[in-house]
């Protein structure tokens, strides 16, 4: 069973976004990795989250492994953050569309940033750190749902299958 | 572990958050926002407690967390493999991590949600560079070069006053810094008064900080350095010192309205705390940790050098009074109120303390008998003054009273005509009253 995102939910996770994925290792070990990419399904019930699979190596095998997954999601011009979870997650094909969207979500951030002030050339080091010649596309189907804004409110369910 | 947890301290300092993984007892993966990772030393850090948060839940109940922090300039990424020790709630480090803390709420405009609760230290059991490929940042100034510089520029002086001045000024040839103060402890070891400035349009000489108000008086309880980079109204001391009344008069602190880097680095000699310096910065994270690290080294050669200016045994030769011109002019007003040792001239607030009750035991026996020659050692024996047994701060009292009259009624002054030795010059008439 998953949840059904909301047209709001879904239309932040298309937002400009700090992004990093969790998951557990065999060896007990939590392990994250920065994301570079979330494309919502149609029936938004379903995300495919974009790694670069060196940067990842232990989420992906992770997940390989069986572990959950989870997925933060951040907007740091207003900290409004959300943490999706679900209890697998399953390789998906990458292709040109998953590269595009992954350009796209790594300069929207790099954009977002430099508003804050962060700097200038933040554009290119984004892409040089964020590349999208070895993208790993993971798909999940959130099974619950936390608001995880900072504040006594973190950790709040939005929505639980 | 190839990496050096001190080569990551830029990633340390807040400017780009952190993120934390956990694992709950299922295996259920979580990721939060870490506000803060404080480097403790080698092979520990500190994360930042603020609420009961799954995080927490996770790591009491299974000890193990990533971390993964990003450098500045560069955006590489860094990953921390973390076991979970202790929680500290009170002492040195969580000071320190809550005055940081203040800094960074207000940077990320959370500083009505950032509160800390405890520094929940975890050791550092391995580092994985994430991005090795990408170039570091451009290296940061040498820190190491700024003190010898500072350390250059101080050269060598037993003489407290010039101490003072060159103590600070040394610093903007060293460090870049243009607004410091050195504050020294009073005797009884419940405030700082400031006997230098430097930068300011007021000198704020004579200024005093609470222990435990504020980030020097912080600094001063704890006795440990605390940096903050960001803007803060925490820890700020406007308020409290602007807060001015007949009945408290007080010297306002001549710091910044809006300091975005501040630091505050205790005196300490041979176990005694001395004093404060501080330092601030219109600019975002102006101090790094080498910097702390090179301005505690600093402050450290500064507080022996007040020590030992302290020691240096007053000159011989008694001190010959010379005949005064007799002073002409409309009298000056002065009056004393003993319980606070407050002196005001012509109805303006001068000094209070152990400073206003020297002024005051001078000028009366400059009155009586036209004495105008003192020698610090008859002021350690007079009881009239409330200095305590241990006399070394009574330099740093006339030091304080001699700049406070050269800036408020140079009509009075004090001349130092040797060491352990002063002489009294009026200009005008005084009227004395208590």
């Amino acid at each position: 069973m998953s949840v059904q995102l909301t047209v709001e939910q879904t239309a932040f996770l298309q937002g400009p976004l700090s992004m990093n994925v969790g998951a557990v290792g065999r060896d007990g070990w939590p392990c994250v990795c920065r994301a570079q990419g979330v494309m919502v399904a149609r029936d938004r019930q379903a995300l495919t989250v974009l790694l670069s699979a060196s940067r990842g190596r232990a989420v992906i095998d992770a997940l390989d492994a069986g572990s959950g997954i989870t997925l933060v999601v951040s907007r740091p011009s207003t900290h409004a953050t959300l943490q999706l979870k679900a209890s697998a997650a399953t390789r998906a094909t990458t292709g040109a569309a998953q590269r595009a969207c992954s350009a796209r979500c790594v300069a929207a951030f790099a954009d977002e940033l430099k508003g804050l002030g962060y700097g200038a050339g933040l554009e290119q080091a984004l892409a040089a750190l964020l590349p999208t010649d070895d993208l790993v596309a993971l798909r999940f189907a959130p099974e619950i749902v936390f608001d995880q804004t900072p504040g006594p409110d973190a950790g709040r369910v939005l929505a639980h299958a | 572990m190839n990496l050096s947890l001190e080569s990551l301290r830029p990633c340390l300092d807040g400017a780009i958050p952190a993120v934390v993984a956990t694992s709950a007892l299922d295996g259920t993966p979580n990721v939060a926002y870490a506000s803060q990772v404080h480097y403790v030393d080698a092979e520990h850090v500190a994360l930042s407690y603020q609420f009961f948060s799954k995080t927490r839940e996770n790591v009491l109940a299974h000890p193990y967390a990533q971390v993964q922090v990003v450098e500045p300039g560069s955006f590489r990424h860094f990953r921390l493999k973390l076991h979970y020790m202790r929680t500290e709630t009170e002492g040195p480090l969580f000071e320190y991590m809550k005055a940081q803390l203040a800094g960074i709420a207000t940077q990320t405009h959370m500083d009505k949600v950032f509160v800390l609760r405890g520094a929940d230290i975890y050791r550092v059991l391995d580092i994985e560079s994430v991005d090795p490929h990408i170039p570091p940042p451009p290296p940061p100034s040498d820190a190491l070069l700024s003190l010898r510089r500072t350390l250059d520029r101080l050269g060598d002086t037993t003489d407290l006053s010039d101490l003072a001045d060159r103590g600070l000024a040394a610093l903007t040839a060293g460090f870049g810094i243009r607004h410091a103060l050195l504050l020294m402890l009073d005797e009884a070891g419940a405030a700082l008064y400031t006997l230098g400035s430097l930068g300011y349009p007021d000198s704020g000489i004579g200024a005093e900080v609470k222990v435990g108000e504020g980030l020097i008086g912080v600094a001063a309880r704890e006795r440990i350095p605390i940096r903050i980079n960001y803007r803060t109204g925490d820890y700020a001391y406007q308020t409290a010192m602007r807060a001015t009344h007949a009945t408290e008069p007080r010297i306002p602190l001549p710091v910044l309205a809006n300091p975005h880097s501040r630091i505050a680095v205790p005196l300490i000699h041979g176990g005694r705390l001395l004093g404060v310096l501080y330092a601030e910065s219109e600019h975002d994270a102006f101090f790094s940790h080498a910097d702390e690290d090179a301005l505690v080294v600093y402050a450290r050669h500064l507080a022996a050098l007040v020590a030992q200016a302290a020691c240096e045994p007053d000159d011989a030769e008694p001190a010959h009074d010379e005949p005064a011109t007799r002073p002409t002019g409309a009298p000056l007003a002065v009056r004393y109120f003993a319980a606070d040792h407050s002196v005001f001239i012509d109805n303006d607030y001068l000094i209070k303390g152990v400073a206003g009750s020297i002024l005051w035991t001078l000028l009366n026996e400059h009155a009586r008998n036209g004495r105008r020659d003192f020698c610090n050692r008859e002021l350690r024996r007079d009881p009239r003054l409330p200095l305590p047994d241990f006399g070394d701060n009574l330099e740093t009292r006339l030091i304080l009273l001699q700049r406070r009259l050269a800036e408020r009624c140079p009509t009075i002054a004090l001349e130092k005509t040797g060491r352990g030795r002063f002489r009294l010059n009026i200009g005008r008439p005084l009227q004395l009253s208590a």
